[in-house]
């Protein structure tokens, strides 16, 4: 059962990359116990992962991964994990561990961009696995996928550029922060291109409250 | 009518790290149910010479889990022929509290100072997460001080200051 948790993780391909976003708070039932937490992770220059559930087994996860990462680099062949890769590594993983009845209480997405493609999937601790150009985890399943997939909907000719997808991405985590009894204001961004890896953070959301003078 | 409870503290732990070492404190008393069983009970468990966990939840758990620690650390320290890391206390910690948390009901907070990075707190909450803080509270009584907390605490505050916190 998890006991220190992180809320949604959102997703979402633009045209160039894939860009995730997760606020950096760990709540503990609705503590907001640890304000400072990256629930980012730089698996390698072509991948990022985004996990919200339990932390301490996403701190677990990021041991394993940190350790695969490095006897990758020992074996010095040139070749590292593809973002298809690792989700497909994610998915056994996940899956195993939920038929031992003891499953590691995560939602994880993993962004990357490989061999020219960009790539989003998601595995959640059942082992349920897919890829989409836009993901939520958590709450943000239900109020920001909407807002994403209308976005992409809207001209289905093209994927948004990197800069309206980081104003989507933004608007989505601040009607979070409103919704969201979890959430928290700071967050961080991670943006993978061809060029490689960029994590930014921590930003700060600005929130807007006019709306009270109405009421 | 209700059986006797297990002894469970019911703390409120707290350690601050300054330049140069870590203050640590914590309440007395220890509960079966609602009689207090031990009313001078040392929460504050040195694991090593300069390293001293908070322990918060379970009393048999936490004291199981601290002696096991501070026997793993005596034995690495003398292979090592320095004194342990307070990360590396910290990170024991976190592999016994993370592997057996579905049994264990532990809060610890681990803090000391080592030689390479001086002063350090570390938090290993139930469900085994290791962070490294400033400062930290933990335990039932806690969650009556976070908002005094975030109000006062100022980082780089001297050992003087820190102990006044602490005590407060």
């Amino acid at each position: 059962s998890p006991m220190v948790t992180g809320t949604s993780v959102l997703g979402l391909k633009f045209s160039g990359g894939v860009m995730l976003a997760a606020d950096t708070v760990g709540s503990f039932g609705s503590l907001a116990r640890f304000r400072g937490i990256s629930r980012l992770l730089k698996v390698n220059d072509s991948t990022v992962l985004g996990a919200s559930g339990d932390l301490a087994d996403f701190q677990h996860l990021r041991q394993l991964l940190e350790q695969m990462v490095i006897d990758e680099e020992l074996l010095g062949d040139g070749h590292s994990y593809s973002p298809r890769a690792l989700h497909s590594w994610l998915t056994r993983v996940l899956y195993n561990r939920r038929s031992k009845i003891n499953p590691l209480w995560n939602t994880v997405l993993i962004a990357g961009v490989y061999g020219g493609e960009s790539f989003l999937g998601y595995v959640d601790m059942l082992g349920v696995a897919y890829e989409a150009p836009s993901l939520a985890t958590g709450f943000g399943a239900y109020l920001a996928q909407p807002l994403l997939r209308a976005e992409l909907d809207r001209d289905r000719d093209r994927l948004p550029t990197r800069e309206e997808a980081r104003e989507l991405l933004e608007r989505c985590l601040k009607v979070l922060y409103y919704r969201d009894a979890r959430s928290f204001n700071r967050y961080e961004v991670a943006t993978v291109t061809e060029k490689g890896v960029e994590l930014e953070g921590p930003l700060t959301l600005e929130a807007n409250w006019d709306i009270a003078h109405v009421v | 009518s209700a059986a006797p409870a297990l002894p469970s503290p019911q703390t409120t732990i707290m350690a601050v790290e300054f330049d140069g070492g870590v203050v640590i404190g914590a309440d007395s008393r220890t509960t079966t149910g609602a009689y207090i069983a031990n009313r001078v009970t040392d929460k504050l468990t040195p694991v090593h010479d300069r390293i001293f966990c908070c322990r918060s939840g379970s009393a048999a758990d936490t004291q199981a889990v601290a002696d096991a620690v501070a026997y793993q650390l005596a034995f690495h320290s003398v292979e090592l022929e320095e004194p342990p890391r307070v990360r590396t206390a910290a990170r024991l910690f976190q592999q016994s509290c993370y592997r057996y948390r579905e049994e264990l009901s532990a809060g610890i907070i681990v803090a000391g100072w080592d030689p390479r990075r001086g002063g350090q707190v570390y938090v290993v909450p139930m469900g085994g997460l290791l962070l490294r803080q400033p400062f930290a509270v933990g335990g039932s009584g806690s969650s009556y001080i976070y908002g005094f907390l975030d109000a006062t605490f100022q980082p780089g505050m001297s050992r003087s200051q820190c102990q006044e916190f602490v005590a407060r």
